[in-house]
């Protein structure tokens, strides 16, 4: 199957038309592909630079190239740029190929282009991920059970802890504006497909190529550093950090990519009518994210680059005898650090607001605020990166400014937290797995901003900084508030994206499993943290105890929880009772469409005339105006307020669609 | 349709499969860095020390400055180059005895980059024998590897023990009959208190090619650093 | 439509309104965020502190006065949040699909601008006490005759070193209780974190530079120095022992080891 990497690319080129190789390229011909090239490449470069001085580090580093080079040529994303150099460009039917038209459940493993596929696509790798890392923070925890478990060496467990880090961050950036983004976004919006197809392909096969490179770490001497990478224990990391490096070069592209297309989609694609007052707001969470990641991850990227110049150069960037200095990659790390915690957040809190109104059967409470809250909470983001290192010594008169930035950031958050208890405020609530999540969010992330408060206070910080306190913080907010609001929409949108419903008991046991054992297991870590107990230690003093069998046991509860998650998503999906159209009565566009969803999602594109969170203005359940593409708008965008509702210009639509509804049933 | 008992036969099956999937990573992760083979100490007789008289247990260890002596099999193993001690890493010596440690050191060296570690400390008078001649102090610019016992302070009996090897010289011929030249034997002895367990890895930074070089062995199980068990 | 539910508000017309028993909603939340706000204040009054243990320097106790005072401060904020939630998961939950909708409520300006503000109080708030607390704990370096520790931290060891007592040198900490103390930290190898967690002081060690904390000791007894960064292999064993005693203990041992004082 070697023949696989030099037969592709020609005969893609020379079969414009989209017959022959194009069609028969999907996971099975990349995995080949990718293998036979990190074959050669491993093989050349062993040839030529095993021997030298950073020898090993220079192989790896080819051979993990090559590999996810050969696997983009093997599921055929250089297809259409070899096309355009050679001068043709895809007919419609290699389009309609490309969008998965008419292949069932072939088009999941191929680069497929339709937004809905990709979607599904991200929400598998999203939970292949949590799978993966969710099974590492169980080995972690079984060894702290107790502080002379001895139950993993301390080799294994920094792998362990380094990995288990990586995972859960990639998988919790991508866990919203992934699958929802991807799939929701378009639809939400009255749009056919993205902008980019071709590119939301390509940045969702670009993390499936990266995921085989980052688990070689484990098999490379392991990522000893922690998720972090911190230089000059980076410099000194076996081969294992390289494959971090490439697996970080490969991510941040990608998330690049993702980030261009879904801001590109959003500014341009909205339907007639979409002003940004009527542009629901995980819309706005969702630009937030990928806007903000667009010029966090470069830098991490660039971080990347140094030290693979270091390891494989001899490069000192990160080594002080060299000239070099170890704050210069903690500069770089955290500049993407910071800003990353918020590409987490604010799209999962931001399906949490969207979700709210829908089962509190009112409007968003302050629309306006909400996207205020959410633009402070960028722009602050990218000024708070250094309470990272007020203990690095970096620039100890900073770090007041740097307690001024990062306090700040508490008042958009708080702001977050006035929309959606305005939205509950006298609501019908329904307490359904979704807005169980927003109760869960509010009670959780308040744990977390409360610690991040102590944290971001220099003197407390001292006392805290590399603490388990610092563990339990920043879970309380990107599990407690940020994967608690990815399962609520999750549970929101499941039968939109799959067409059935989610088993609810299931649905009801994990939440209950997954929250109780959360809370045990973080107020667990809270405490040994302000007892002493540092971060990523393999044993610790017998002070601690007691706190960490309690966590241990509290994880084991959450890891249950996740698999009867897990369990509930797989049987439902595959046998749940078929769900219709609009099942919470929801108002936004993707509700309008039926289920399974049409190929360009549209028949007529809408006209939108309102907000989609005219609740309270009528008795019925309304939906978003359905009107035909030739009609004229009932509204002008600039006389919308936020504490307006403009009436529905008639009911007629509605009902219409109502009716399609019933006819699902 | 879902019923109970497929839902239930579900969940069951998905937590037995989770706890599965938990263990077998646990299984290969831990194999991936394995270490093979623990050395007891082997006891014989008693011993008067400071602390009065105790049972007398005897170590024998090795520093080599290739893998392919060791633990690591006659072809090195993975990295046939680095430095290992040995014969194992892992160390078991009984609790409340006199333990009496020798190692034959047939690495070259060089200066120690904290000076702290060519002194003895810790050992029974603060003294090593090196080739028969009891020292508290080596050159620190000629030493070959050290040998530093510690562990965290408030889970066992303190027991901070730090001797220096000292290096054999870079022109040292081969010993007839051996892969290596004639070695430095450097002996010295310790008081177990309780039960416990405590690490030891090596002070002077020999993990060459590697940044500070305290990569490659310095920082693998199995080379330059191993447990020691007081049972 | 249940009738203990107002009717709906005109699109024009949010919020505000007078009908009685949503009068006796407000004083019901009201009671049930005072009662929470009263056991999260004795929740921050016993609690955090305490976790932390006593503290061996009054830096120590100045950080553990923050974290009490932010925690009591945190408290009615925590609680008119858990308060909402709560009642209205107890009074306002529908029982299965609601059949009407809520009120079409888009806002409310003045409750808005009052939670900004009070948010914006409490940060500035936040922010004086950090700032006059950072004047407290760098009070030991500006004192008279500091003892200077020089901490050196290694891949997994700590050694501590006096360069005005005839250098002595150490694996352990020694320190004179109620004398003020310098620690200059750096590395050999990796960045650690040298962490006294009793005193509260926490700096980083790192290769090529020297970095300052500084701390005066209070109370006699042996605490914990800790490496706070992941350094590597065995960064969970780099600790040891940080002993404070008093002055003329401090000068025996120095003697003993070779210094003077």
């Amino acid at each position: 199957m070697s023949a696989a990497v030099s037969d592709v690319a020609p005969q893609a080129s020379t079969a414009p038309t989209g017959g022959g190789v194009l069609r028969r390229l999907n996971i099975v011909t990349a995995v080949w592909a990718g293998s036979a090239l990190a074959a050669i490449g491993w093989f050349i470069a062993h040839e030529l630079w095993q021997d030298g001085d950073h020898g090993s580090d220079q192989v790896v580093l080819v051979t993990l190239i090559c590999w996810s080079v050969g696997f983009m040529v093997g599921i055929g994303a250089f297809n259409g740029p070899i096309g355009w150099i050679r001068g043709n460009d895809l007919a419609h039917e290699d389009e309609l190929f490309l969008a998965g038209k008419d292949q069932g459940i072939g088009r999941y493993f191929r680069f497929t282009t339709d937004h809905k596929v990709v979607g599904i696509q991200y929400l598998i790798v999203t939970m292949v991920l949590f799978a993966l890392g969710g099974t590492l923070a169980m080995l972690i925890r079984t060894n702290l059970i107790s502080p002379d478990s001895q139950f993993l060496s301390a080799q294994t467990y920094n792998a362990i802890v380094g990995l288990h880090g990586l995972i859960m961050i990639i998988a919790t950036i991508i866990m919203v504006t992934g699958p929802f983004g991807n799939f929701i976004v378009p639809i939400m919006i009255g749009a056919r497909d993205m902008a980019f197809p071709r590119l939301n392909a390509l940045s969702l096969w670009l993390i499936v190529a990266a995921i085989p490179v980052l688990f070689s770490a484990a098999f490379l001497g392991g990522i000893p550093t922690g998720w972090v990478g911190y230089a000059p224990l980076a410099d000194q990391a076996p081969p294992g950090m390289d494959a971090y490096s490439i697996f970080i070069l490969i991510f941040a592209v990608s998330s690049a990519v993702a980030g261009a297309n879904i801001t590109t989609t959003v500014l341009t694609m909205r339907a007639r009518g979409m002003s940004w007052r009527r542009t629901p707001i995980f819309v706005f969470g969702t630009v937030a994210s990928v806007g903000l990641a667009l010029p966090a991850f470069p830098l991490f990227m660039a971080s990347q680059i140094l030290l693979q110049v270091d390891r494989t150069q001899g490069g000192q960037f990160y080594v002080a005898s060299g000239g070099g200095s170890p704050w210069l990659y903690a500069n770089l790390f955290w500049l993407m650090g910071h800003p990353e915690v918020y590409v987490i957040l604010i799209p999962a809190i931001a399906a949490l607001m969207e979700l709210t109104p829908v089962f509190a059967r009112k409007p968003l409470f302050s629309f306006n605020t909400a996207v205020i809250a959410i633009a402070g909470i960028v722009g602050l983001s990218v000024m708070v990166w250094a309470h990272h290192m007020y203990a690095a010594g970096w620039a100890p008169d900073l770090n007041g400014p740097f307690m001024l930035t990062t306090e700040m950031i508490s008042v958009p958050t708080g702001l977050l937290f006035l929309v959606i208890l305005g939205t509950l405020w006298r609501g019908r609530i329904w307490t359904t797995v979704p807005m169980l999540a927003t109760y869960a969010m509010l009670w959780n992330f308040i744990i977390g901003g409360i610690t991040g408060i102590y944290l971001s206070d220099v003197p407390a910080d001292y006392a805290l900084h590399g603490s388990m306190f610092v563990t339990a913080h920043f879970h309380y907010t990107l599990m407690g508030a940020g994967l608690t609001g990815a399962i609520g929409a999750l549970a929101y949108w499941f039968p939109k994206m799959t067409g059935r419903m989610l088993n609810e008991r299931a649905g009801y046991i994990s939440f209950w499993l997954v929250q109780i054992g959360f809370n045990v297991t973080f107020i667990g870590m809270f405490a040994v943290g302000l007892a002493g107990q540092p971060r990523r230690v393999v044993t610790y003093a017998h002070l601690f105890a007691a706190g960490n069998l309690v966590s241990t046991l509290g994880a084991y509860c959450i890891g249950i929880g996740m698999l009867v998650l897990l369990y509930a998503i797989v049987s439902s999906w595959m046998h749940g009772p078929i769900a219709p159209a609009n099942p919470w009565g929801a108002k936004t566009l993707e509700w309008t469409v039926p289920n399974p969803i049409p190929l360009e999602n549209f028949e007529v594109l809408p006209v939108v005339t309102e907000d989609p969170y005219g609740y309270g203005v009528d008795e019925a359940f309304l939906t978003a105006e359905l009107v035909s593409g030739s009609a004229p708008r009932t509204a002008s965008t600039g006389s919308a307020t936020a504490t307006q509702a403009e009436v529905a210009a008639g009911s007629g639509q509605q009902v219409a669609t109502l009716d399609r509804e019933a006819g699902q049933l | 349709m879902l019923t109970r008992g497929s839902v239930a036969f579900g969940v069951g099956s998905a937590i037995l499969g989770g706890a599965a999937a938990v263990a077998l990573t646990a299984f290969i992760l831990s194999s991936a860095g394995a270490t093979t083979g623990t050395l007891s100490a082997t006891v014989s007789g008693t011993a008067s020390s400071p602390k009065g008289l105790l049972p007398h247990a005897f170590l024998d260890l090795s520093t080599y400055p290739d893998s392919e002596a060791g633990s690591h099999g006659s072809d090195g193993g993975a990295h046939p180059d680095w430095v290992t001690y040995g014969p194992v890493t892992n160390l078991r010596v009984p609790a409340h005895s006199l333990v009496t440690v020798t190692i034959k050191q047939y690495d070259t060296g060089g200066t120690i980059t904290n000076p702290y570690f060519a002194k003895v400390h810790g050992t029974v008078d603060g003294t090593e024998l090196i080739d028969g001649k009891s020292v508290t102090q080596t050159d620190a610019d000629a030493v070959g590897h050290t040998f530093t016992i510690h562990a965290l302070p408030t889970n066992q009996d303190p027991l901070y023990v730090s001797v220096p090897l000292p290096a054999v010289a870079d022109d040292a011929p081969t010993s007839p009959g051996s892969d290596y030249p004639d070695p430095h034997v450097v002996t010295f002895s310790f008081v177990t208190g309780g039960k416990g367990s405590y690490i030891w890895n090596c002070e002077y930074p020999c993990g060459d090619g590697t940044y500070a070089k305290f990569g490659g062995p310095m920082s693998t199980q199995g080379y330059m650093s191993g447990t020691l068990t007081v049972a | 439509m249940s009738t203990d539910l107002p009717a709906p508000d005109g699109p024009s017309e949010p919020v505000v309104q007078s009908v009685a028993g949503w009068r006796a909603e407000r004083v019901r939340i009201f009671w049930i965020w005072l009662v929470l706000t009263g056991l999260l204040v004795v929740f921050s009054l016993t609690v955090p502190a305490r976790l932390m243990g006593p503290p061996a320097s009054p830096t120590m106790h100045s950080v553990e006065s923050t974290m009490t005072l932010f925690s009591v401060a945190a408290s009615p904020v925590a609680a008119l949040v858990w308060a909402i939630a709560l009642y209205s998961l107890l009074r306002w939950r529908s029982k299965g699909r609601p059949t009407a909708d809520g009120p079409a409520i888009r806002g409310h300006a003045a409750t808005t601008v009052a939670w900004a503000v009070t948010s914006t109080v409490l940060c500035v708030f936040l922010l004086v006490w950090g700032m006059a607390e950072m004047i407290v704990i760098n009070s030991p370096a500006e004192a008279n005759a500091p003892l200077v520790v020089d901490v050196t931290g290694q891949q997994w060891v700590w050694t501590f070193s006096y360069p005005s007592q005839g250098n002595v040198e150490s694996d352990q900490l020694y320190l004179p209780v109620d004398r003020p103390v310098i620690f200059h930290v750096t590395s050999k190898d990796v960045i650690h974190s040298f962490w006294v967690v009793q005193m509260g002081i926490k700096i980083d060690a790192n290769p090529g530079e020297t970095t300052k904390t500084s701390v005066m000791p209070d109370k006699i007894g042996v605490f914990d120095v800790r490496c706070a960064e992941l350094c590597g292999l065995r960064h969970a064993e780099m600790q040891t022992s940080a002993h404070v005693v008093s002055a003329s203990d401090f000068n025996s041992w120095l003697s003993q080891n070779g210094g003077h004082s």
